[in-house]
């Protein structure tokens, strides 16, 4: 999604136009504006019915309750002399806060797709400039987000929580 | 209670250097290998998606409009495939044929005399942009009803004076904002937009809204050719 959304966003850069900076042509997916969005239209597919998978199963087996960041946390975070719960708990922040920013993704980039049919999209996000931008913007934001998660993760709980989540035990 | 081998600064430099140069060389291979699969992406999707768009799409739903004021004159980026071709408005004709009952000739003022309807839409481009445009013309589906299609029409083709070629599903052809367009933004629509007369509508991307429009022709079935950037790869609905 990352890189075919870099190779559309080089077709008319969001910030500036034409003139505008224009991501290196290395690493991006589709090599014209065409073959970008083939992969970004076929990819969305995946994203979101990964997403609706993942809120199915969270509200389904109630792991809401207890998966997202909550006050003990906060508290953790204010009063904990343990360094490695003051961890876990910005740990849980970072995970909770990615999921409105996946879903605002989502959100933008149908209202760019089809801005006819869901024009209220565009009116929410205020012009077609703020949309494109806030969509632009869960780029940078999933790149340290995925950083600091990981970050996070190991110093959280270090390799056994990592292999935790890939490996069975 | 972990051992130190547990601790994540364990990770030793030479691994994580190498992990980090694995995953680099990983992108750029992968990208790559993808990117020359993207027409692969293509065929595979674009049926699903091109679907979805005929989907969405309510034939009479009026997309809302803007105000006056809202008109965006320097938003507008003027894409032109190959030149700006010189018409003489006086020899002009717009025909429409295919599967019609009664074929059509008309000249300027023949069209001009025909109900004027104006909008305000959002004009989107494939390339991202997108700008507030105000269009006058004539419905187009006054035109394909004068020209009275036979039962079996579901295709739209459109020619222009510069070779450039499109094809619109028949609901969108029919769509009440799809106009054949000779006003712009209060003005008689200029020659780089598209003049004497051009498609307009807010509910396809700007590569279907073709300019210089000469010739209408209505079809029961989709030829290979299906539009200029269609044929290079871009989708054929392009529905908004």
């Amino acid at each position: 999604m990352l890189t075919s959304g870099l190779q559309i966003y080089n077709a008319n850069p969001v910030f500036g136009g034409r003139e505008g900076f224009h991501f290196p042509f290395v690493g991006l997916l589709g090599g014209w504006l065409a073959g970008g969005r083939h992969w970004h239209f076929a990819a969305m597919w995946f994203f979101s019915l990964n997403l609706l998978w993942y809120g199915v199963y969270v509200l389904a087996t109630q792991r809401w309750k207890h998966r997202y960041v909550g006050g003990n946390d906060i508290k953790a975070l204010q009063q904990s002399k343990n360094l490695k719960r003051r961890f876990y708990a910005w740990h849980r922040i970072a995970y909770t806060s990615i999921i409105p920013i996946l879903l605002l993704a989502l959100l933008s980039g149908i209202g760019m797709y089809k801005p006819a049919q869901f024009h209220w999209i565009v009116d929410f996000f205020g012009d077609w400039f703020a949309l494109r931008v806030v969509h632009f913007l869960t780029v940078p934001t999933v790149i340290v987000f995925a950083i600091v998660h990981s970050w996070l993760a190991l110093k959280a709980g270090g390799e056994r929580l990592v292999d935790s989540m890939f490996l069975e035990q | 209670m972990h051992s130190p081998d547990d601790a994540p600064d364990s990770l030793p430099r030479r691994t994580f250097l190498r992990i980090a140069g694995l995953t680099g060389a990983g992108w750029i291979v992968g990208t790559a290998g993808l990117t020359l699969a993207e027409s692969v992406a293509g065929k595979l999707f674009m049926p699903v998606n091109d679907r979805l768009d005929a989907l969405l799409l309510n034939p009479q739903k009026l997309i809302p409009e803007f105000p006056v004021s809202a008109i965006e004159p320097a938003a507008l980026i003027e894409n032109t495939f190959r030149f700006i071709p010189r018409i003489d408005r006086a020899a002009f004709r717009l025909t429409i044929d295919g599967a019609v009952n009664q074929p059509l000739s008309l000249d300027l003022a023949s069209i001009q005399q025909m109900p004027l309807t104006s909008m305000v839409i959002r004009h989107v481009c494939v390339e991202g942009w997108a700008a507030i445009v105000q269009w006058g013309g004539i419905r187009l589906r006054d035109l394909i009803q004068l020209a009275q299609p036979k039962a079996d029409v579901r295709y739209v083709y459109i020619q222009s004076a510069d070779g450039y070629y499109e094809s619109w599903d028949l609901a969108s052809a029919l769509h009440p904002q799809t106009l054949l367009a000779y006003q712009m933004n209060g003005a008689p629509l200029p020659a780089k937009n598209g003049a004497p007369l051009r498609l307009a509508s807010p509910i396809k991307l700007g590569y279907k809204q073709s300019k210089w429009v000469t010739g209408i022709t209505l079809v029961s079935e989709l030829s290979q050719q299906k539009g200029y950037w269609e044929d290079l790869g871009y989708e054929w609905f392009a529905g908004l």
